[in-house]
């Protein structure tokens, strides 16, 4: 027996090996422990992510083929038909108006599901509860006014409910939706509540009063968004939203704040993809992807002897940036991928205004709120002011915004604000149609650079009443597109709800018209 | 001057050594000897050989270097008649009787392919060929020394079938891809486990592999088996099936490259061997252009600097016809002829000298064995450079009896500089000479820059980089200090029953950073990117085996063992932008530079046991299970066991076969591996902060390397490979001709699918264990040796793998994942169910179901593109083949090895921008008189127009073109010249001042010719990565041809 126990010692130590391994805790619980992660969030600093991202960092404006808005709204072009898209809305690069979409659900929309979560339920954080459902409406309501329908009520439970195929829901549901949470938050916010986003929120500081306010101005938004496809609705809702108090006031505006320094997320998203794209190099040549404003939209500024102009547009002479007016020129939004030899020429971004990379982004200025009143006014929804003295207030409150962007370099005089509006007289007298155009023709001077909000008024109103690029390829018949198309992911992995959002919207294409943009 | 030093170094050292070795001892006393000399079949002398008393096999003795040896008998065999056993690994045993004292024994050794051979198998463990159940082939190791690759990894290829070996298109130093059997797994890494002298080593590329569609900072930064010496090889195994590897647990499932390196052994004097060989490389393809048209726009050539930079990569203008109005970008007037030679122009001839020295010897208690080696390459692009320093020591003793120790140590220094970067045009050198236009000569780029530094305009996309800026200002600059360590001892506890414990380190320290220059036109103030990593891989393991005889006829050896692996990453990765002081590369002096950290770390506790039968040599049985416990599951099922069983059955010894029959076996084996445990940390769903210099941001935390937001799954648990494989073993009329076939089957089964899943659940992906592949295949070896004779020898040897693999499922209603995709997703790479791994999809150019005609769009001029979801091919060839003949003629010898593979597509990136910028002959039509696009339109009706380059119309029509994948993509097929070695044994009996064993010269030549391809403007093995990501040319440095000389002197 022992001998037999010797021979098979080898055996025997490796069975023990194995007994002893099988019960003994080997510390692999916590060497499977990220070292350089936490395992429960905190619902201030995600909320910070979920404002940079949600303001446009990280693909929503974040590179240059999701800029197009700008092109389509003519402010801007390109002689490349890569980052001209949106001036020219070529087939081959259409992809690119998916990019806003593919962006927010696996970031600001998914952070904010996990803020709402961690804040839910606990009444000391009301405040911080209703101003996440704030962002998010301010979130969601730019991806489905860009797509139509899209993923809502079942976004981003991929985690919580192993949800990995969310229904799109109908933009007029995702509107009612929007609508009342913006409703809801307002009322349940709290000023003598102390508990707040404070330093980490970058709008507000944490202010339930002016988060309030934000939210009956972008109900007041939403709401006129629907005068198409249900005047009642937008009726009703514009005014709820004008009795709650909406932002008139230059210290209410909603705004992201940035800082020049450091890394990306903390610089103005839209400003550091115009200047990384293309005016980094700064001598009006050598524009990465061939940026310049266009013409109709330096033209129109001339034609309107508008004070904004030497303010915004620069034209590189001798290396020199120059602001005088009349040499300011568009470039030509039709040129068929060749750089023009009188390039350096054509106006650009005045470095010192438009180009500050810790310039706020607008996200609800005080000129929006009286132009969005004065149409009120003109509908006859609201008559605490004419349109023509909203009108004039809302193109002061316009120009006294470069100041807020851009101190003083930015600054207009009151003597230039009133001799252009003297020079560009509110028609008062004019048909409906005409003050409405006049309306919307000056939120697109007004609202530069953001150009979602511009777009999302002339699918509503028409004006400004642009001309569109018919360039060689384009993929829309020579007409501005009517939306951006879903990402061609969606096709693969959410086939079934991607086909019934398609079967009921119209063909997933840039001419399909969205459910408030109605002929 | 570092290889001259070194050859300095070695010749003295060489002369010191030689004054030893000379004047030996003779070996005195009245006991009888038995001398002799022993040779190989191509008539050299074999060092090394065991020669051994049959009935007492305690005296035996090794031939020297020479092949000479002197067995001492015991007196009490004066004058009796002794019969020897002569063996030796590789060849057939032979027994020959002597008178004791006789002294010019002659042994001519013949190679063996399945008789008595003895391979090495899972840890380190020699057997015998003949008791294995499953198909295993040997290579020696002076196969990767004479011809050589840096990378010993790429000289696999047509070597061994069923082994799809490539090196990539990345220059000197980067990595190479081999897959065995197939890919066996959707999102895993497919590539063999390497095992050197039983323990595994670490095949990571520093911070990834790179990817298909990045630029700049994407470069291959080199595999971990390019870390190895071919001259410290003894032999490589590769052990195909998880049959081969089921000892090796969850990393074998993809099969296992074990790697023997050379060790000392008992001589007298000291052995030393002195290998040299300097190599040249060309570009192996030069595109055919168009050269009907010159560079300009629209038909019209550029006339001056503005036109000219407006069209610096655009053939697009007027008839080339010498006329002297053309303006290129260097502003000045020159012919307008065609400019062929770009190609040529802007690559330099790439040069790579290795040299390498080992001395080895030792006594019957001790050998050592201490080589250095020194490898040297630049590159065909201007200013790349690699640089690899190996030292290796390696040490066995018998301390007594019962006792030995072994302890090897390896010590690498590897550095790289300006590896070149593929895929998107910013930073990527290679895209300048192939895409420029065809009238401009590469050379008036140069040298890229201006007066202060900056990127010189060239072209109107900035994007587009200078390459001759980015061959002198671009900088990428790499280190790597690696230590592969490793001792054991074994103890004979009794007789049969050994104990050995090991433990192995592989380790390396890795410090890379990239700089973007200030001036660059792209990112003006330009970028900084850095990885600093440390890394090491620890494996203890302790065995105990047993052999005994149970019965007459019926022998059992057992073995049971216990592994520990760690393996620990400490990885920093920096990103910084805007250099404040202009030209001054620091990371101080960045605006903003963020440092994200990633600190995998790994655990894998095994216990294996394995259990072998045989019967009178015929029959063998073999059983063996290992349980791992791993790290990255959930604790809850954190074990898997995995059981092989395997037999094999020696026909022609137990039955009487006809004379033709030399030797027939019958094998087949089962086997289950699990593979592709999780990553690490990935169990949880956790938060991490995002850099910021504001506010403290916190994010969910992203795939390390990617920005996926990936679902993390508590039950993931490693997939499961079963394989079962049948072959046979034939050899014919003695030997002379042999067939080894064999068929497999391979399932994977709960393979982890990263699943894409819709980017609306907040998620990109989710990890679940739901994927299900085959791989099934056979795989067939013809050895012949039709000419055997004194003076001339002919051997042949021809393999032929052929895997059929098969995406069963990924996950129930998902058709397709997609796991790559090219620059600007002008094409994917997608695993779907029903197709192999890897389908290439992308567009179509629409067609009209009933007329087959293309369906244009009657208001943009261009053809109607289908959805992006066409399969357009299988990215991994499924036929691989080899043909190797020898031939000696006294002291010549000649190698040819032909490789091929077969069947598989590959997208070519280059080709959609030779297409926009007009350089490809299909963009001629039209030019001359407008194109007619004849056709319906989307309502189906007739359509036809002509479109002419007037306004950019044509130009714009071609430069569409990207839109359809369908124009881009090629047969991969190819069968190549791979290696050609002609060598002379230099006659060195009759030198008498120094004693040297051998010595010979070779002209070598690697991948010299292609044969046949249908790729007319590039290599089809020019794939970039050696990620899964396969089937696309992204643009990256050409392949080369390779020629030089080698030679090697053993003394």
């Amino acid at each position: 027996m022992s001998k037999y126990i010797r021979k098979n010692t080898g055996i025997l130590s490796a069975a023990l090996v194995l007994l002893s391994l099988s019960s003994c805790d080997k510390g692999y619980k916590s060497l499977n422990l990220n070292p350089d992660a936490v395992t429960s969030p905190t619902p201030e600093y995600m909320f910070s992510l979920a404002q940079y991202e949600g303001a446009g960092y990280n693909g929503h404006y974040g590179s240059s083929g999701s800029n197009f808005l700008m092109g389509t709204m003519q402010y801007t072009t390109s002689y490349n038909d890569v980052a001209g898209f949106g001036s020219k809305y070529i087939t081959s690069q259409i992809n690119a108006s998916s990019a806003a979409f593919s962006a927010a659900y696996p970031d600001e929309l998914n952070e904010l599901h996990i803020v709402i979560k961690a804040v839910t339920g606990n009444a000391s954080r009301i405040n911080e509860l209703a101003e996440a459902r704030i962002w998010r409406v301010y979130c969601f309501s730019k991806i489905t006014d860009l797509y139509g329908d899209i993923p809502y009520s079942q976004a981003d439970q991929g985690y919580d409910s192993s949800n990995y195929k969310p229904v799109y829901d109908a933009q007029k549901d995702i509107y009612a939706n929007m609508l009342s949470e913006l409703d809801a938050a307002a009322s349940s916010l709290d000023p003598s509540k102390t508990v707040s986003y404070g330093t980490s929120d970058l709008i507000y500081g944490g202010n339930p009063t002016q988060w309030k306010k934000f939210a009956y101005s972008l109900m007041l938004r939403l709401g006129m968004r629907m005068t198409k496809v249900d005047a009642a609705s937008a009726q009703t809702w514009v005014t709820k939203a004008i009795a709650g108090g909406v932002i008139t006031a230059d210290a209410d505006i909603a705004k992201m704040s940035y800082i020049t320094g450091g890394q990306d997320i903390n610089k103005n998203p839209l400003l550091l993809d115009m200047w990384n794209a293309d005016y980094i190099a700064q001598n009006g040549k050598t524009n990465t992807e061939g940026g310049k404003y266009a013409d109709s939209w330096i033209n129109y500024l001339q034609a309107t002897q508008d004070p904004r102009l030497p303010v915004i547009s620069v034209v590189w002479v001798n290396g020199v940036p120059d602001t005088t007016s009349s040499i300011q020129k568009g470039m030509p939004q039709n040129l068929a991928n060749q750089l023009p030899a009188n390039f350096v020429t054509y106006s650009e971004p005045n470095p010192k205004t438009v180009l500050l990379l810790n310039a706020p982004r607008m996200l609800f200025t005080v000129a929006e709120s009286n132009f969005l009143l004065a149409e009120a006014a003109l509908r006859g929804w609201y008559s605490g002011a004419t349109p023509a003295s909203l009108y004039t207030t809302g193109v002061q409150a316009a120009m006294r915004q470069w100041s807020i962007i851009a101190g003083t370099a930015g600054a207009i005089s009151t003597n230039q604000v009133n001799a252009y509006l003297a020079n560009n007289p509110y028609n008062a007298g004019g048909t409906f149609d005409q003050q409405m155009g006049q309306i919307y023709t000056q939120f697109w001077v007004s609202n530069f650079p953001e150009s979602q909000e511009v777009y999302n008024n002339y699918r509503r109103t028409g004006y400004p009443a642009l001309v569109p690029n018919n360039y060689p390829t384009n993929a829309t018949g020579g007409q501005i597109f009517r939306r951006g198309i879903y990402p061609i992911s969606e096709q693969n992995v959410n086939t079934v709800n991607y086909k019934a959002a398609v079967a009921r919207q119209g063909a997933d294409d840039l001419m399909t018209r969205i459910w408030w943009d109605t002929k | 001057m570092t290889k001259f030093q070194l050859t300095v170094w070695s010749s003295l050292l060489i002369c010191c050594l030689l004054t030893f070795s000379v004047g030996k001892a003779q070996p005195g006393s009245g006991q009888p000897h038995l001398k002799g000399l022993v040779k190989g079949p191509d008539g050299s002398p074999l060092a090394g050989v065991t020669v051994a008393v049959t009935s007492n096999k305690r005296i035996a003795t090794t031939t020297d270097g020479s092949g000479a040896f002197d067995l001492t008998l015991p007196s009490s065999m004066s004058g009796a008649r002794v019969e020897l056993e002569i063996s030796f690994v590789g060849f057939e045993t032979k027994h020959l009787t002597a008178q004791a004292g006789e002294s010019d024994l002659a042994v001519a050794m013949d190679n063996t392919r399945g008789l008595n051979e003895v391979v090495v198998t899972a840890l380190g463990i020699n057997r015998s060929k003949k008791s294995l159940g499953y198909s295993v082939t040997e290579v020696k190791g002076s196969e990767f020394t004479t011809a050589r690759e840096n990378n010993v990894a790429n000289a696999l290829s047509g070597k061994v079938a069923g082994v799809n070996a490539a090196g990539l298109s990345t220059g000197p130093g980067g990595s190479s891809r081999v897959t065995i059997r197939g890919n066996g797994s959707l999102n895993g890494d497919n590539q063999p486990l390497y095992v050197v002298n039983g323990m595994p080593i670490d095949n990571s590329v520093p911070g990834g592999a790179p990817t298909v569609n990045g630029s700049t900072t994407n470069v291959d930064r080199g595999d971990g088996i390019a870390g190895i010496n071919p001259d410290d090889i003894e032999s490589i195994s590769v052990l195909k099936g998880g049959t081969a590897a089921a000892l090796y647990g969850s990393r074998a499932a993809n099969g296992v490259i074990l790697i023997t390196t050379k060790k000392g052994r008992a001589q007298k004097g000291v052995g030393v061997e002195y290998n040299s060989t300097a190599t040249f490389d060309n570009v192996a393809v030069t595109p055919q252009f168009q050269y009907q048209y010159g560079q300009g726009l629209d038909g019209v050539e550029s006339t001056d600097l503005i036109s000219a930079q407006a069209s610096g990569r655009k053939s697009w203008g007027a008839p080339i016809d010498g006329n002297t109005n053309y303006v290129a970008v260097d502003g000045q007037h020159h012919p307008y002829t065609a400019k062929k030679d770009n190609i040529k122009n802007f690559y330099q001839t790439g040069q790579t000298y290795t040299n390498s020295i080992a001395f080895a010897g030792g006594n019957e208690k001790t050998t050592y064995r201490f080589s250095a080696a020194d490898l040297s390459s630049k590159g065909i692009l201007p200013k790349t450079t690699y640089d690899r320093k190996t030292l290796n020591v390696a040490l066995n003793s018998k301390l007594s009896d019962k006792i030995s120790i072994e302890a090897l140590a390896q010590y690498n220094l590897e550095t790289g500089h300006n590896r070149t970067g593929a895929g998107d045009a910013l930073g990527n050198p290679n895209w300048t000479p192939l895409e420029i236009a065809n009238t401009a000569d590469v050379r008036w780029l140069k040298p890229g820059y201006d007066a202060n530094g900056n990127e010189q305009i060239w072209n109107d996309a900035a994007i587009a980089s200078n390459g001759y800026f980015v061959i002198n200002k671009f900088q990428e600059n790499d280190v790597k200090n690696r230590f592969i360590g490793q001792a054991s001892i074994s103890y004979e506890l009794i007789k049969d029953l050994i104990f050995k414990a090991t433990i192995s380190r592989d380790q390396y320290n890795y410090d890379y950073y990239n700089i973007l220059p200030t001036g660059t036109l792209y990112t003006p103030l330009g970028l900084y990117s850095g990885i600093k990593t440390n890394l090491f891989e620890n494996n203890s393991l302790i065995t105990g085996s047993y052999k005994t005889t149970l019965a007459k006829d019926f022998n059992l050896s057992a073995l049971a063992g216990f592994n520990d692996r760690r393996n620990q990453e400490n990885r920093l990765t920096l990103t910084g932008a805007n250099f404040n002081t202009p030209y001054f590369y620091s990371i101080s002096n960045l605006q903003s530079l963020s440092t994200v950290p990633y600190r995998p770390r790994i655990a894998t506790t095994s216990v294996f046991g394995s259990i072998d039968l045989d019967w009178k040599n015929i029959l063998f049985l073999t059983a063996s299970g290992r349980q791992d416990w791993f790290s990255t599951l959930s604790p809850q099922h954190d074990h898997i066991f995995y059981p092989s069983v395997g037999g094999s059955f020696i026909l022609s010894d137990a039955v009487s076969l006809p004379q033709v029959f030399s030797y027939v076996k019958l094998r087949t084996s089962w086997a289950q591996v699990g593979g592709g445990a999780p990553d690490p940390y990935q169990i949880n769903l956790t938060y991490s902060s995002v850099p910021s210099s504001g506010p403290t941001l916190q994010g969910v935390t992203t795939d390390p390397g990617s920005v996926d937001n990936v679902i993390s799954n508590p039950n993931l648990k490693p997939y499961t490979s079963t394989t079962y494989e049948a072959g046979a073993e034939i050899q014919l009329l003695k030997n002379r001709l042999g067939l080894d076939l064999t068929y497999y089957n391979r399932q994977t089964t709960n393979d982890i699918v990263k699943a894409g899943i819709s980017g609306t659940s907040g998620y990109t992906g989710v990890l679940l264990n739901i994927g299900e592949l085959r791989n099934r295949g056979v795989e067939v070896l013809l050895t012949g040796k039709p000419i055997q004779s004194k003076n001339f020898g002919w051997n042949v040897s021809y393999n032929l793998g052929y895997n059929s693999n098969k995406v069963v499922q990924l996950y129930p209603g998902l058709p397709s994942i997609q796991i790559a995709s090219t620059v600007n997703s002008w094409a994917f790479l997608d695993h779907i169910v029903g197709q192999p791994f890897g389908t290439i999809v992308g567009t179509l150019m629409k067609r009209d179901p009933k007329s087959g005609q293309i369906v244009y769009n009657r208001s943009s001029h261009v053809p109607v593109a289908t959805t992006a979801d066409q399969k357009l091919g299988n990215s991994v060839a499924p036929y691989t083949m080899g043909l190797t003949n020898e031939f000696r003629y006294k002291r010549f010898s000649l190698n040819i090895l032909l490789d091929g593979k077969f069947g598989n597509k590959i997208f070519s990136l280059f080709e959609v921008y030779a297409t926009r910028m007009g350089k490809l002959k299909s963009t001629v039509p039209g030019r001359a008189n407008g194109l007619e696009l004849k056709g319906v339109d989307q309502s189906g009706a007739p359509y036809d127009t002509v479109i002419t380059q007037a306004g950019g119309v044509l130009r714009n029509y071609y430069d569409n073109n990207k839109s359809y994948s369908e124009l881009f993509l090629h047969d991969g097929s190819f069968i190549k010249l791979r290696q050609v070695i002609f060598s002379y044994s230099l006659p060195v009996s009759g030198i008498k001042t120094v004693k040297i064993q051998s010595a010979n010269i070779s002209f070598v030549a690697r991948n010299l010719f292609i044969l046949y391809k249908k790729t007319p403007d590039f290599d089809p093995e020019q794939s970039f990565t050696n990620s899964n990501a396969q089937g696309f040319e992204s643009i990256g440095l050409p392949r080369t041809r390779s020629y030089g000389l080698n030679l090697a002197i053993k003394f």
